[in-house]
């Protein structure tokens, strides 16, 4: 399946690398101030609060002093399903075809004036990446002068999730083509929080492009996905030279535990 | 004052008793209908639901009603296509209670959405590989069969019936009854899956998620074969409710042990269904996502998500109603009989509650712990609406109309027997006719 | 004709059908869906023409390079800047926040005069000229009264021209007191001070070293310029290894090789016993230390004698064992840097502390090259003539600084304004008539709260210069609000503890919002408006020609490249300045009458006061909790962990065996007790910390601001801290606190 050099072709995809991510935040807010994402007076509230990029904390369970703890940031995963074919968990499910999965680029979208908030696709999403509108978006007076003309705003009572920075993506076409460039190249489409991460944990590109540095980061022997084994075939691929942080991404039985343990002693 | 639209040849309490219960009632109701126009016009921050509970205790609300409204379809499947013809009896109860609980599902869900005016985008953008819209469309159309079999019911008022045109149309309706049974049956089978296959579909939630046939999951078939099997429980449950609110008996035994003995060998088949199932479940298919069953039932101190939900529903709600039902003494003993459907309907609640909640509460991704939830006033006054409208709508159709065909017989008022008579001869010639109408004194 | 029952059945039913029927239910169904896309009170952005604009932040003193991204006149987004020597293209959370502050609601949108009580937040509007008028005769009435010394200023800014004009106005109006927050850079400015003779700021090369040995400083929780920090150490783990000593799990200790839990505030002992461990085993480089330094005897004996592995063990709580394993890695290493510093160092800490891991470096001979320890010279670019204050300002300056900073105690402090509050508190200095406050928030920022307010409410006249409606403003008696960084100019030397000298320029992205006037302008204003020598040392036209004189040439470079960098830079090597030109293990410029053990680098049981309880209190840092003058945005706030705040309450971290003990779980509320202050506060479990020790967020509790900018969120943590004067410089050396805990 090389399509890497089919200009219409691609499957957009993150590597990060969870030994560089110092669980900073910077990622989140460089998100939301790029999607116009809406804040509340109160946001402590973790599973009420709209966050398209959220970073994690994860430990290893074990106690003082040999706890040890690795974050985690958690786009959206950007599914592809069983087959490529956009069986991703949440698009299989929208009842009004509200959330599409885009068969060019990979990248599963939400259409916000579709949404009528049924919320079956938070459902359906094991990431938790999908959150939806409680509250009327509201700014603090004179805060609203900075919301971007490129992503719209989002009324009360829908669901909203992360796009891989999708405007970013066409903006990028659109001056490919009027250069008369049939192709973008691989800097000219960054999302936000790839370009904000201080710690260059993060890596953006086309998975099935070899000319792009995704393409080899994924095939690390230090590489993981979230949920794998529920094949939802993520494109957020995650690095780490840690064990215990690989076997984190997913679950395991005690005795497949066990062999990853021996096999990562035999390596 | 009221007593021109009491049916004739039955006793009913004085009108005032009648409007205090109504008023207590609408209180109910008018607090629900006052949180159900909070959530409307604030938004659902109304609601203690989160990003978490996308679904919460209105859905399950919706499912359970949904499957104890399953006596409808069931009752009626079993009326006018098998042709079992003493269930006639009961058709027309099972019909109201179907039509509540389905009329109430619409209206939780109406209420559940973000954008309700945009609601109707289900049916106009509908993704045909989405549960969700086959449930919307079945549901939708299934209501209008509901209203379609409850109409003539209500034509049958005595005054209304006294209208020609009324008359005639609750006649013409009757006769074609049977088509919209068999639709309605036809679509119940579907939408009940439908249901199921909500939960069942969704291969990113280990808890729900079932493998099946084709795009069907298990869990497809278990949410109409339960809903089937308890539906009925659920009709007599109200049934005799019922007599015990009005002091009278209102459906001959053999009616009620005969659904009783259906009942119960369909919640048998249907509890070993799913304990094949739960088994192939917790040993099959949750070990190939990483997962054990120990897993799915948390034992984490102060979480309400332990295996003794999986006995109650299992085990309380399934296997001893199923026993009790299933033998002669469980159906013929009061007491075993009561406790019988009281846990056939508590199991099917529980099951669509851990096919909501705790399918949610469950983490999936390693690093999250259990998500709790509790409703907010405002989610609960809008679920116990439908009870006060479901005890007002029922009350207000036994007080006017002829709902139960052996009332007057069960319950003959001195000086009218001749009337009784009467009836009864009408019965009897129905029964040979076959005539799908129910009994009233009027003639063909 | 009369309307009959069935005519009027007949008709409703009709009419209900012909309703249906008729495309009007449609068409409102329809327009009700539109409606719902379209909600009025849902904002749509502008569009427009868009541009990018460079530029750099002012937020911290990371000295990054910024990329705005506007729409027409609107700014919609602050990307870091390409290229930039400093951050290359990445910013961090605070800097990527900077919108919410240029259009926050809790701006000073003019200037304001306090009328009601002091900090009631009750204002009037005014005007500039009545503001300026009225500070001006303010200060002229407490000159004419002789008393010049009584004016002081805060500064946040120790560098670059505002703080130059600041400092050059109260010169040639003759007070002394200009003082600006300490940090841990004080630290080592004395220590480096000490050792080497120079007055320099530390650098430290973490891009080049290859082993890095923290002492407790959290170098990823916003130590010094975050971003360049974060890709340095992302290099180095790669290429070398990172060791965090420390109690508590923090970032940065996640992010290391190893995590080496340590009793807290015993880390110099640490320090002297890795040394120990080097000097026993031979392992330092002998060629640096017989060449280029003095006083190596005297430290070694000391070393020998007192910090043993074995009584380091018993000290520190870490095994022995490991103590050498350590000593023995940074010896190894070929560039291995040593640092010490609390958190992401607010707090200046213990000298000698600073001096031990100097000395340690020092073994190593890791100086001025690259992966190593750096002295970078102060910026030089400000040349103006020298002021010439009169001789009422010589009289005021005569007097000595109220903080004691450069008296016979302290004499090459410059400023210690932790020691501010308690000289005004005890009455047995002159007092403070006037206090000028600009881009620094004291009250909120500085330990023991309590006793800072009650010191301003001894100051009778309180101007600030924020931008912002932060505490200090809020207890001022007139606000001069600054323009903020993306609308106004000025040049940002040095990017903390980056071991080259950077010159940025911020610059004007966005017209001014507000009726704001650059702090620059008001003091030339008002210096002017004195006349005779005050007027003279203040010839400009107005800021800008100030600045633009001041960088000459550099102007016109940096408005169109926002940064300059020496890239040749090399600091004098090994940048030795003592009177011997060696580097000395012993300092003689310090007053050794409390201590024999004074000027060498030792180990003391300093840092912590207060008998309160069995507990120690340490502060936490963490990147989206901002400790300084500009309080956390909104937006940093939604990443703040629900484990740090949740809805109104601080959480602190305590080990489950501790909390097992007490009686607390999760989410329980505990009492917290210093001698200081108390407060409520409820408690996460967490492994990565010793037992008996609570772990504390710094940065929530504001009080002022708004509700969005975590108004009464949380406490601060300075209302329970104290402080703790080093012997030697005076800075503040409290680490934490020993404090009561107990369920509440």
């Amino acid at each position: 399946m090389e399509k890497g050099h089919n200009t219409t072709f691609k499957r957009y995809g993150m590597v990060i690398d969870l030994d560089k991510c110092t669980g900073c935040g910077a990622c989140m807010v460089a998100c939301m101030q790029e999607n116009n994402v809406p804040f509340k007076k109160d946001e402590t509230d973790k599973i009420r609060s709209i966050t398209w990029i959220r970073v994690y904390k994860l430990n290893n369970g074990k106690p003082y002093p040999d706890t040890e703890i690795c974050y985690l940031p958690r786009p959206c995963q950007h599914c592809s399903g069983m087959g490529d074919h956009g069986h991703s968990p949440c698009v299989s499910v929208c009842p009004a075809t509200a959330t599409d999965y885009g068969m060019d680029t990979g990248i599963v979208s939400q259409i916000y004036t579709r949404c009528f908030g049924c919320r079956y696709c938070m459902v359906a999403c094991p990431y938790h990446v999908r959150h939806f509108n409680w509250w009327d978006p509201v700014w603090p007076e004179g805060m609203e002068n900075y919301l971007s003309p490129n992503v719209s705003v989002r009324m009360r009572g829908v669901v909203e999730k992360c796009s891989f920075c999708y405007h970013r993506y066409q903006l990028a076409r659109e001056r490919a083509f009027v250069q008369g460039r049939k192709d973008i190249e691989e800097h000219e489409y960054q999302t936000a929080c790839t370009q904000a991460c201080p710690a260059k944990a993060i890596t953006f590109g086309d998975l099935i492009n070899p000319a792009h540095a995704v393409y080899e980061l994924k095939n690390s022997p230090n590489a993981f996905q979230l949920l794998e084994r529920l094949q939802t075939y993520p494109k957020v691929y995650y690095l780490s030279d840690r064990l215990w942080v690989r076997m984190a991404g997913d679950n395991y039985l005690e005795e497949e535990k066990r062999e990853m343990a021996q096999a990562k002693i035999k390596r | 004052m009221d007593s021109d639209l009491i049916p004739k040849g039955v006793q009913r309490c004085s009108l005032g008793k009648f409007l205090l219960w109504i008023s207590a009632c609408g209180f109910v109701l008018a607090i629900g209908v006052y949180a159900m126009i909070l959530c409307w016009l604030k938004g659902l921050n109304q609601t203690n639901m989160n990003d978490a509970y996308g679904f919460a205790l209105w859905i399950w609300a919706d499912l359970a009603i949904i499957a104890l409204g399953g006596g409808a379809f069931f009752t009626g499947f079993l009326r006018y296509i098998i042709g079992i013809k003493e269930l006639k009896n009961i058709i027309n109860y099972a019909v109201l209670i179907g039509f509540i609980c389905y009329s109430s599902a619409l209206l939780i869900l109406a209420i559940d959405i973000g954008q309700p005016l945009r609601g109707w985008f289900i049916f106009w953008h509908a993704n045909v590989h989405s549960m969700l819209t086959e449930v919307a469309f079945c549901l939708t159309v299934y209501f209008a069969v509901l209203t379609i079999e409850y109409i003539p019911l209500v034509l049958e008022n005595r005054k209304i019936d006294k209208i020609p045109f009324f008359h005639n149309l609750s006649h013409n309706m009757h006769e074609i009854m049977a088509v919209f049974a068999a639709t309605g049956a036809f679509l119940s089978f579907f939408h009940q899956g439908s249901l199921g296959g909500v939960a069942g579909v969704l291969f990113g939630r280990p808890f729900g998620f079932r493998e099946g046939i084709l795009i069907w999951p298990w869990t497809f078939f278990l949410f109409t074969w339960s809903a089937a099997a308890v539906g009925p429980c659920f009709t007599i449950l109200i049934t005799k409710i019922t007599e015990k609110v009005t002091r009278k008996k209102l459906v001959k035994d053999n009616v009620i042990e005969l659904l009783a003995k259906i009942s119960g060998w369909m919640l048998l088949t249907y509890i070993i269904a799913k304990l094949i199932d739960t088994y192939y479940w917790a040993f099959h298919t949750a070990p190939g996502m990483g997962l054990t069953l120990a897993q799915f039932y948390t034992s984490d101190p102060g979480s309400v998500y332990g295996y003794w939900i999986l006995f109650l529903e299992v085990v309380i709600g399934g296997i001893v109603p199923a026993l009790i039902l299933v033998t002669k003494f469980g159906r013929t003993n009061k007491i075993a009989l009561w406790i019988a459907i009281t846990l056939a309907c508590i199991g099917i609640c529980t099951n669509r509650w851990v096919m909501v909640l705790q399918l949610l509460a469950m983490p999936v991704m390693t690093f999250q712990s259990w998500f709790t939830y509790f409703p907010s006033w405002q989610e609960i006054a809008t679920t116990i609406l439908p009870v006060a409208y479901g005890a007002i709508l029922i009350s207000i159709s036994y007080r006017y109309l002829p709902i139960f065909p052996q009332e007057r017989e069960l319950n003959p008022i001195p000086g009218e027997e001749a009337e009784v008579e009467t009836v009864e001869k009408e019965e009897k010639k129905e029964l040979a006719t076959g005539d799908l109408s129910p009994a009233t004194e009027t003639a063909t | 004709m009369k309307l009959s029952r069935r005519c009027f059945l007949s008709f409703s039913l009709g009419t209900t059908v012909g309703i249906t029927l008729s495309p009007l239910p449609w068409k409102i169904t329809d327009d009700l869906s539109i409606w719902t896309q379209n909600w009025p009170w849902t904002p749509v952005p502008r569009d427009g023409a868009y541009s990018l604009e460079n530029s750099a932040c002012t937020l911290c003193p990371g000295g990054c390079g910024i990329s705005v991204r506007k729409v027409d006149h609107r700014a919609v987004k602050i990307d870091g800047m390409k290229d930039h020597p400093v951050n290359d293209g990445g910013i961090c959370i605070l800097g990527a926040s900077g919108l919410q502050y240029l259009y926050g609601p809790f701006r000073l949108p003019s200037p304001l005069k306090r009328v009601g009580e002091r900090g009631e937040g009750r204002w009037k509007n005014i005007s500039w000229k009545q503001a300026l008028t009225e500070v001006s005769e303010k200060l002229s009435e407490i000159r004419s009264n002789g008393e010049p010394e009584k004016v002081a200023v805060i500064s946040g800014k120790k560098e670059g021209t505002i703080a130059c004009l600041l400092e050059r106005f109260l010169t040639v109006y003759g007070s002394p007191n200009f003082m600006t927050p300490s940090t841990v850079e004080d630290s080592y400015e004395a220590a480096l001070h000490l050792m080497q003779g120079s007055r320099a700021s530390v650098g430290f090369d973490f891009e080049n070293a290859d082993f890095v040995l923290s002492f407790g400083s959290g170098i990823l929780e916003g130590w010094g310029s975050p971003v360049k920090i974060f890709q340095a150490i992302g290099k180095l783990k790669k290429d070398g290894s990172v060791i965090q000593v420390e109690p508590r799990l923090s970032n940065t200790a996640a992010k290391s090789d190893r995590w080496v839990p340590i009793n807290p505030g015993t880390e110099a002992a640490m320090i002297m016993g890795v040394a120990h461990v080097i000097i026993r085993e031979k392992l330092y480089d002998e060629n640096f230390i017989n060449t280029s330094t003095s006083g190596f005897q005297k430290y070694q004996s000391l070393v020998m004698e007192d910090y043993s592995p074995e009584k380091v063990s018993v000290i520190t709580g870490i095994a022995s064992s490991q103590i050498v394993a350590i000593a023995r890695e940074f010896a190894k290493a070929s560039k291995p840097i040593a640092i010490c510093g609390r958190g992401e160092g607010r707090i200046a800490g213990n000298v000698h502390e600073t001096m031990a891991v100097l000395a340690l470096n020092a073994l190593k001979g890791n100086f001025n090259r690259e992966g190593g320890l750096w002295s970078v010279p102060k910026p030089d670019y400000i040349k103006w003539a020298e002021a010439k204050p009169d001789q009422t300002a010589l009289e005021g300056l005569e007097k000595g600084r109220i903080d004691g900073a450069g008296s016979k105690e302290y004499p090459f402090m410059t400023s210690l304004l932790d020691r501010f509050p308690k000289m005004i508190n005890e009455e047995n200095s002159y007092g403070i008539q006037a206090l000028l406050v600009s881009n620094a928030n004291p009250l909120y920022t500085m330990p023991d709260t309590e006793a800072v307010k009650k010191a301003f409410e001894k100051i009778p006249y309180i101007v600030s210069f924020s931008s912002f409606m932060d505490e200090t403003a809020q207890f001022s008696d007139i606000l001069l609000p600054n323009p903020i960084y993306l609308e106004r100019y000025e040049d940002v030397p040095t990017a903390a503890m980056y071991k080259k000298p950077v010159l940025n320029l911020t610059k004007p992205v966005v017209k001014p919002l507000h009726n704001t006037i650059n702090t620059g302008d008001i003091i030339i204003k008002i210096a002017k408006s004195f006349g005779g020598s005050i007027a003279d040392a203040f010839k400009w036209r107005d800021y800008e020609t100030c600045l633009k004189e001041t960088l000459g040439a550099q102007w016109e470079i940096l408005k169109k490249q926002v940064v300059t960098e020496d890239k040749n830079f090399v600091a004098n090597s090994p940048a030795l300045e003592t009177n011997a030109g060696k580097f000395q293990f012993v300092a003689d410029d310090v007053n050794k009458s409390q201590n024999s053990k004074a000027g060498i680098p030792h180990f003391e049981d300093l840092g912590i006061n207060g008998a309160a309880g069995n507990f120690v209190l340490i502060p936490y840092d963490s990147m989206p909790l901002s400790t300084g003058y500009v309080a956390s945005a909104p937006f940093m706030l939604k990443v703040v962990s629900d484990k740090a705040l949740y809805h109104q309450d601080t959480v602190v971290q305590i080990n489950p065996e501790t909390a097992l003990i007490l009686g607390l779980k999760e989410g329980s509320y505990a009492n917290l007790e210093t001698s200081v202050g108390s407060a409520r506060v409820k408690v996460t479990l967490y492994d990565g910390i010793m037992p008996n020790v609570i772990a504390m967020p710094s940065g929530l509790g504001h009080t002022a601001y708004d509700d969005y900018m975590g108004n009464g969120k949380g406490v601060n943590i300075n209302q329970v801290l104290g402080v703790v004067e080093d012997p030697v410089t005076g800075l503040n050396a409290a680490w934490g606190i020993r404090a009561k805990f107990s369920k509440a």
